[in-house]
């Protein structure tokens, strides 16, 4: 038999602190997603200036308000598991789903009351930006749904929970974009209707 | 209790920068003024989240090692 | 036989996954009312895009890490043999070799384009090839060739080598490891098939309008890129929670061996700026498949833009191609001088300043792209600036073999030719950040033949000295000196006959990627044509002396250079978890010719009084 686990030929491989690591792993991560997201961002400026063209200002309000919402109830449920609450942890975790699929809705819905269409260059910016922050919010509530049928089935307790607080940093984080993507679509610069 | 009251205190603060982000933008004309307040009110939201939502601080810390 | 059993997992995952995914997407095209359900480049990314997941996960991501995410339990084992090469292995010995055969293989495809390439140029006129199969050929040349660059050395190598260099047990992150290295076999099926599909006609930088609006197969072309480029992000940020938290007790920063060093610097560059390729190939791709308008000017887009994605990423690529190189000649120069490695701190403020400064100097590349004039000028000095950390580098490299006692082995010879090489190509660089000079210069040989100076005369002469040097370390066996010797002066010669020559046509201005050339340069481009030929022939002693060595060479020693540092102070090849002993850091790397300098390291439990402590402020250990 050519096969051995690989646990006891690793014999001094936990003594460096894992939890750092990883904690150290996922904010690096966060950085270089950072950069793919300020790409972007900066190539809307770089193509159209502060320029921008109208939008749904009350959607847009709302699916922020929105966002920000989920990162209070990601966050209720991350201090929650810290301190063993497990009950309210995964009540937490479930509204921030809901919340989270109400915002990919709500980005949808944009989507399809659009006044500008996906070839002129504010709607490649504008669907580009919006698609490829919503694509990491469904991540996320993937994410979040692994983590809370997790919780459901007995794991993390208050010395154990690095998935949970993980999934709620990369929602935040999510959230994070959002904080410039919202400006930056919604309320910068002045409204200008192409052909002017 | 007290883990909680914080980072509640550090929503409220971010609903009403956005609010007051949002009343800025469609009630001033200046696009200068505009990129400036609407960069700075962004900056100040991230730096809050970053510090008590994703806890930036934590990284620094070693003895939570079991 | 697990071998077999992963791969036909992989395979048949990711082809299962692959037809699920065009399946759905052709679904749901006929759901959402488009006229075709069937639209080859949307169909394949979404299909690749599937495809990609299914064989990570059939190769082992699925058993050793994707079960947790549903809180199932996760196995690892660990195979012995050659069986083990083929499988998920979070091994970096075993990754480090993966990555070193693939792109061994790469390199050797790669170069037997580029003596396609030279035999078409031979002469004037199209002899062997039309346009488009020439510019298929130049276009895998060059791509194949920038992803050896990137990832042979740090994938290869750098796995390798970092953490014994450390001390460490294995990397930060192993499974990220193994995921990384299982990303390339799609890349290099989704790259070697474009000839089959259509070809590619944009060379490597895919410059719109051409790339969006080509019908080859520049689709699957993007999406090799915007995977390779996953890998190469994801390896970066493991390198750097390595080298920063899994160093051993007392190596400090100022203990950091310069290929750890070099190491470091450049997986922060990778990390940092990889994205610039997948954002520039992502919005390629939307404005091929989704009719976005980014490059497309009628409607207010602009191709200038794709330019400042890209060059933002592949200028500091440059910088992860050449850096470890570097760092592998000044390790390897330290090493077989006899006297310490001089300058240690400069040319550690020197890759750090590289790192600083890659970032700013992207647009030299644009001079002739129609940017706005005032960028010329703060583009030229920022590109000249770097001139003064690559400067300590040679600072380095020269203060330590100024007086020492060199050790003329095959991987020194190589460590020094790129010290030479890279030189040339760092003076005619000069040349092309001059904007009055580059205008002239811009897309001609010239460029060709300084690009080839500074990656092949540096990185890929470092890549050969870290295969002499470490391969007694990688296999237990040693090869042939004397052959080692012959490839050196061989490669040596041929190279620079062949590259120094380039020089000429380009200042004459003969144009790069084109397949014909005016017949008045016939003479000169039949000389490089048969210097080239010469330089690819000098590879087969290279091949033979490995592949012999690897089978019938003579055992190698623990320590056969002599050398100080960790990896050669345990056994060839290391154990799996790399030393016997936990090592423990209790002087300079390169401290030779001291009398009283302490080892480099002791073995061992208990900490001698003093020691400082090594990663994470105090974890460690």
């Amino acid at each position: 038999m050519a096969v051995a686990a690989t646990a006891a030929a690793h014999a001094h491989g936990h003594a460096h602190n894992r939890l750092q690591l990883n904690r150290v792993g996922l904010w690096l991560f966060f950085f270089s997603e950072s950069i793919v997201f300020g790409l972007l961002l900066t190539s809307r400026f770089f193509l159209m200036g502060v320029d921008r063209e109208h939008v749904d200002q009350q959607l847009g309000l709302i699916i922020t308000i929105i966002l920000l919402l989920s990162s209070v109830t990601a966050f209720t449920a991350e201090t929650a598991i810290e301190q063993d609450r497990r009950r309210l942890a995964s009540w937490m975790l479930l509204a921030t789903i809901l919340l989270g699929v109400i915002f990919t809705v709500g980005v949808g819905f944009e989507w399809s009351i659009a006044e500008f269409n996906r070839k002129e260059v504010f709607g490649t910016v504008f669907f580009t930006m919006t698609g490829i922050h919503a694509t990491h919010v469904v991540t996320g509530v993937i994410m979040l749904f692994l983590v809370w049928v997790q919780l459901k089935r007995g794991k993390f307790s208050s010395r154990d929970h690095f998935a949970v607080s993980g999934t709620v940093m990369y929602w935040h984080f999510v959230d994070v974009v959002w904080v410039f993507y919202y400006p930056a679509l919604y309320l910068i610069g002045n409204v200008v209707t192409p052909g002017q | 209790m007290k883990a909680f009251q914080k980072g509640y205190v550090v929503a409220i603060l971010l609903a009403v920068l956005t609010i007051v982000e949002y009343i800025f933008a469609v009630n001033f004309d200046n696009e200068l003024v505009k990129f400036v307040g609407l960069s700075a009110a962004a900056l100040a939201k991230v730096g809050m989240i970053g510090a008590y939502f994703m806890h930036f601080m934590r990284i620094f810390k070693t003895e939570e090692a079991h | 036989m697990w071998a077999l059993r992963t791969l036909s997992g992989g395979l048949g995952m990711g082809l299962l996954f692959f037809y699920i995914g065009i399946g759905l997407t052709a679904v749901l095209r006929n759901w959402f009312g488009y006229p075709e359900v069937w639209d080859r480049d949307f169909n394949v990314t979404i299909g690749y895009v599937f495809g990609l997941l299914g064989w990570v996960m059939g190769m082992g991501m699925w058993g050793s890490w994707g079960r947790e995410w549903f809180g199932l339990r996760t196995h690892s084992y660990y195979i012995r043999g050659w069986q083990r090469y083929f499988t998920w292995s979070t091994d970096h010995k075993v990754i480090g070799v993966q990555y070193l055969a693939t792109f061994t293989i790469v390199f050797l495809l790669a170069g037997l384009m580029a003596m396609l390439m030279r035999l078409e140029l031979a002469t004037s006129g199209l002899q062997f090839f039309d346009k488009s199969q020439y510019n298929t050929i130049l276009g895998l040349h060059g791509i194949l060739m920038i992803a050896v660059a990137v990832a042979a050395v740090v994938g290869g190598f750098g796995n390798y080598f970092v953490p014994l260099l450390i001390g460490a047990d294995d990397m930060a992150f192993p499974r990220l490891n193994a995921l990384s290295f299982w990303l390339i076999p799609p890349v290099a099926l989704m790259l070697l098939i474009t000839p089959f599909m259509g070809g590619l006609e944009v060379g490597w930088t895919a410059y719109p309008p051409l790339s969006v609006q080509t019908q080859t197969a520049q689709g699957f072309w993007n999406l090799a890129i915007v995977t390779f480029g996953l890998s190469s992000i994801l390896s970066g940020l493991n390198f750097v929670v390595t080298i920063i938290y899994m160093r051993a007790p007392g190596m400090t920063w100022s203990r950091l061996p310069m290929f750890v060093w070099s190491m470091f610097v450049t997986a922060w560059l990778a990390l940092f700026y990889t994205q610039g390729f997948a954002v520039a190939l992502l919005m390629v791709t939307l404005d091929r498949i989704a009719g976005m308008g980014f490059f497309n000017a009628d409607d207010g887009g602009d191709p200038l833009l794709y330019q400042h994605v890209f060059w933002f990423y592949s200028h500091p690529a440059v910088y992860i191609m050449i850096l470890p190189g570097l760092g592998i000649a000044l390790e390897i120069i330290g090493h077989f001088s006899g006297k310490p490695l001089f300058a240690y701190r400069y040319a550690v403020g020197a890759f750090l300043g590289i790192l600083g400064l890659s970032g700013v100097v992207w647009a030299h590349h644009m001079f002739t792209s129609g940017i706005p004039n005032y960028l010329h000028g703060p583009f030229l000095v920022m590109t000249e600036l770097i001139s003064i950390p690559t400067g300590l580098i040679f600072l380095s490299a020269l203060g330590t073999i100024w007086m020492g006692k060199l050790r003329l082995t095959a991987p020194m010879l190589f460590a020094l030719a790129v010290i030479f090489n890279f030189a040339n190509g760092g003076v005619t660089g000069i040349f092309l950040a001059d904007v009055p000079t580059d205008i002239h210069l811009q897309d001609t040989y010239f460029v060709v033949a300084h690009f080839h100076y500074t990656i092949v005369g540096g990185e890929i002469f470092a890549m050969f000295a870290a295969m002499y040097y470490w391969f007694p370390k990688m296999t237990g066996r040693m090869y042939n000196m004397k052959l080692a010797k012959l490839h050196f002066w061989w490669m040596f010669i041929g190279f620079n006959v062949t590259f120094m020559t380039m020089y000429w046509p380009g200042i004459q201005g003969m144009n790069r990627r084109i397949a014909d050339f005016p017949a008045a340069m016939d003479g000169i481009n039949f000389f490089i044509s048969l210097a080239s030929f010469g330089l690819g022939a000098g590879f087969l002693v290279f091949v033979g002396n490995m592949v012999y060595a690897l089978f019938w060479g003579p055992a190698a020693e623990a320590n056969p250079w002599g050398a100080r540092t960790l990896e050669w102070q345990t056994s060839s090849p290391p154990p799996l978890e790399n030393f016997d002993e936990p090592p423990m850091v209790t002087g300079h790397p390169y401290d030779y010719g001291l009398p009283d300098a302490p080892a480099h390291a002791r073995f061992g439990p208990g900490l001698p009084a003093g020691t400082p402590a090594g990663g994470g402020g105090g974890g460690g250990g």
